[in-house]
């Protein structure tokens, strides 16, 4: 047992060259692309708030703090002010880099004041790890890098664990029967009145036509999304992470196509978490651009660190 | 070696508090989760729609009705900055209709800022039939103008 999640731990946590340009630039891209999308969420929820009035289906905190609260006196709009102010400070400094913690707590404070209307959207999960992932990092783990490779691993960790996590939920609930393509007829009728009500209007996609008439694509569409989520876990394993976190970009592709859902957000983390960009990247001509331009190098790769001791890259 | 393993302990607690947490939070606590998402394949669902309403002494107003009768008639929610599924969540999910709830309805709406203006609140339901067809139809709850709020007199006595 001891072994296998040893085992887990190496393949999460490593990188095969962790001072290369290309591994530096891999991770501080995730970190950047979370921060500044998730600005999208913070400020958008910041200034819709305000016009909610009740509280419907209380989430996360808003079990034990009265989150009504911040319905009014702009408090959300504050937040959003405060997330990016931290976020910004984490980012480009080494010493405060903990603030990210509180950043995650901002984050997390303000999506269950959004979502108390009874909307349990999990488009910003992923998001959420990542962010967890650089606070627990700022907080407790010495240096960028490590920090950064911290939240990296975290992230597949849970991505993994969450989307397998998603089929067995439906096995729970539905057993082998879930696939059945009248499943599918039925969502498409109820993405169909979301689409409807928001835009006025809807047509078929030509994939929703294709599963709609034929019941046997709409249960090869239910079981291939299936088989994508419950083999997610195995995208801990490095070297076969490609093959996974590829299906589960399929599966998001699929939902888009047949329900009219797409998750950006966390379909591009797993494409920039998911591929060996940093193997790419160290030996395209971009590696070498980015070694003689000094400034990136210094602020945004964090060069003046001491590099990895070399025992960190064998197996515990 | 040593960071491995401070990784390791981290991961190890970070994963025993997403444990407790969704398990004593009925599934959901963000960003932990055991994304339930499309898990109750086949069962009923529940969503909301705005009828634009021209003429409200219309005979089959407060009726039940398939979809395709109101389709032409929707409100495109966007244009108002009304977030479709929160009001899908409200209307399907509130039990008990008193006047605080008819109140935050009217806020989401600002229907005060649009004189003239009938909107009916549309509850929406989706089923499998037993021959496998899917259902669809459209059940009037409130109907709202600029200064009044008129409840649906064959569901609210």
């Amino acid at each position: 047992m001891g072994t296998f999640i040893n085992k887990i731990v190496y393949n999460l946590f490593t990188f095969d060259e962790p001072d290369s340009v290309g591994a530096k630039l891999q991770l501080r891209f995730v970190e950047g692309y979370v921060i500044i999308y998730s600005y999208y969420y913070m400020w958008s929820w910041g200034y819709y708030i305000p016009r909610l009035s009740e509280l419907v289906l209380p989430l996360g905190m808003a079990n034990y703090i009265p989150v009504e609260l911040f319905y009014d006196y702009n408090l959300s709009v504050y937040a959003a002010l405060f997330y990016t102010i931290f976020t910004l400070i984490a980012f480009n400094s080494k010493k405060y880099r903990w603030l990210y913690a509180l950043s995650f707590l901002l984050f997390h404070l303000q999506y269950v004041v959004r979502f108390s209307q009874g909307e349990i959207p999990h488009s910003t999960n992923l998001f959420g790890f990542t962010l967890l992932g650089l606070g627990l990092g700022g907080a407790f783990i010495k240096g960028i890098r490590n920090q950064l490779i911290f939240a990296f691993g975290l992230t597949i960790f849970f991505a993994g664990l969450g989307y397998t996590s998603a089929a067995i939920s439906k096995l729970v609930a539905r057993g082998i029967f879930w696939v059945d393509g009248n499943h599918l007829w039925l969502w498409i009728g109820e993405k169909k009145i979301d689409r409807l009500a928001k835009f006025g209007e809807f047509e078929y996609t030509f994939m929703q036509e294709l599963a709609l008439r034929s019941r046997t694509i709409a249960t090869s569409v239910l079981i291939f999304g299936f088989v994508a989520e419950i083999c997610a876990v195995l995208m801990f394993f490095k070297k076969y992470r490609w093959i996974f976190v590829s299906a589960l970009v399929a599966l998001h592709f699929g939902i888009y196509m047949t329900m009219n859902i797409f998750f950006s957000a966390a379909t591009w983390l797993l494409v920039i978490i998911g591929f060996p960009w940093d193997y790419w990247i160290n030996r395209s001509s971009l590696a070498s651009v980015l070694n003689s331009n000094s400034f990136i190098m210094k602020y945004i790769l964090y060069q003046d660190e001491p590099v990895t001791d070399p025992d960190q890259r064998e197996e515990v | 070696m040593e960071v491995l393993q401070k990784y390791k302990r981290l991961l190890i607690i970070t994963f025993l508090v997403n444990a407790v947490l969704v398990a004593t939070h009925q599934g959901e606590f963000w960003p932990f989760s055991i994304f339930p998402m499309f898990s109750q394949a086949g069962n009923p669902w529940s969503r909301g729609l705005i009828e634009e309403v021209q003429d409200s002494s219309r005979t089959d107003l407060w009726e039940i009705k398939p979809l395709e009768e109101i389709e032409n008639r929707v409100l495109t929610m966007e244009d108002y900055g009304i977030h479709e599924i929160d009001f899908a969540n409200y209307i399907s999910k509130t039990k008990v209709w008193d006047d605080g709830k008819l109140n935050g309805l009217r806020s989401t709406f600002q229907i005060d800022q649009y004189p003239g203006k009938m909107w009916m609140a549309t509850r929406v339901r989706g089923y499998l039939t037993e021959n496998d067809s899917v259902v669809i139809e459209t059940i009037p709850m409130f109907l709202f103008t600029a200064d009044t709020t008129i409840k649906n007199p064959n569901l609210f006595e």
